[in-house]
């Protein structure tokens, strides 16, 4: 399941609803991640998408995911526009009969999501605007599930 | 027509998000669009940079091809969410 809002969303309601279509799984993983404000350098966060292409391969890392680990089913859900400081992202969520492949797999997605998702990032702080591309250390974590 | 989209940092380099245009003279591919589109907005070589990847009709294309005039066309820089 994916969704690519530009409108805020509450994590806690979509993970309560993704669980509760889970009921036959034994473990769900979930990593939510938010806009850090960084001591006051980041005041607002825009990301951007190409409609399509966008979609396209977050679905493809979904299926890879779920050849990977004996998922019950997996969600994304990844903000996209403005956000202020401490506004939820992204939230992955991953359902399976043991706590080994979900938190594997949330990890594999969210590695998928930091280097290869295809968003831009515009970091907008008092000192202007900058864009962010992946750390070294996000392709190195990418790395480990080649 | 072309659409031409550019997307994060390359945004700001050409001073749009998009355009539409007829396949100029002498543009028959995806490297003389290249130059073309430099050229006319001053990119300073940036579609040229390595870590730039090209999408002609939502695909990525790893070799120069030949262009119709009726693409779409998208400049990529490294791209990551999360």
């Amino acid at each position: 399941m994916l969704e690519i809002m530009d409108t805020p969303f509450n994590p806690g309601e979509r993970l309560n609803a993704f669980s509760e279509k889970c009921k036959d799984a034994g473990a769900i993983a979930s990593f939510i991640g938010l806009v850090r404000g960084q001591k006051g350098e980041v005041s607002e966060l825009r990301l951007e998408s190409y409609p399509g292409v966008t979609e396209q391969g977050i679905e493809q890392a979904i299926e890879q995911a779920k050849k990977r680990w004996p998922l019950t089913t997996a969600l994304v859900i990844h903000r996209i526009g403005s956000m202020g400081v401490g506004e939820p992202i992204v939230l992955v969520a991953t359902a399976s009969k043991h706590r080994r492949a979900a938190f594997e797999s949330c990890d594999f997605l969210m590695d998928y999501l930091k280097t290869d998702a295809v968003f831009w990032k515009h970091q907008i702080g008092p000192d202007g605007a900058k864009w962010i591309e992946p750390r070294e250390q996000d392709y190195q974590d990418k790395n480990r599930w080649s | 027509m072309l659409k031409i989209y550019y997307f994060g940092r390359l945004s700001d380099r050409a001073g749009r998000r998009e355009e539409s245009l007829a396949l100029p003279v002498g543009v028959n591919s995806v490297s003389t669009l290249k130059n073309w589109l430099d050229t006319k907005h001053g990119l300073g070589g940036a579609l040229q940079d390595k870590s730039v990847k090209t999408m002609i009709n939502q695909s990525l294309i790893h070799k120069d091809i030949v262009l119709q005039g009726d693409e779409e066309i998208g400049f990529l820089p490294p791209v990551g969410g999360g």
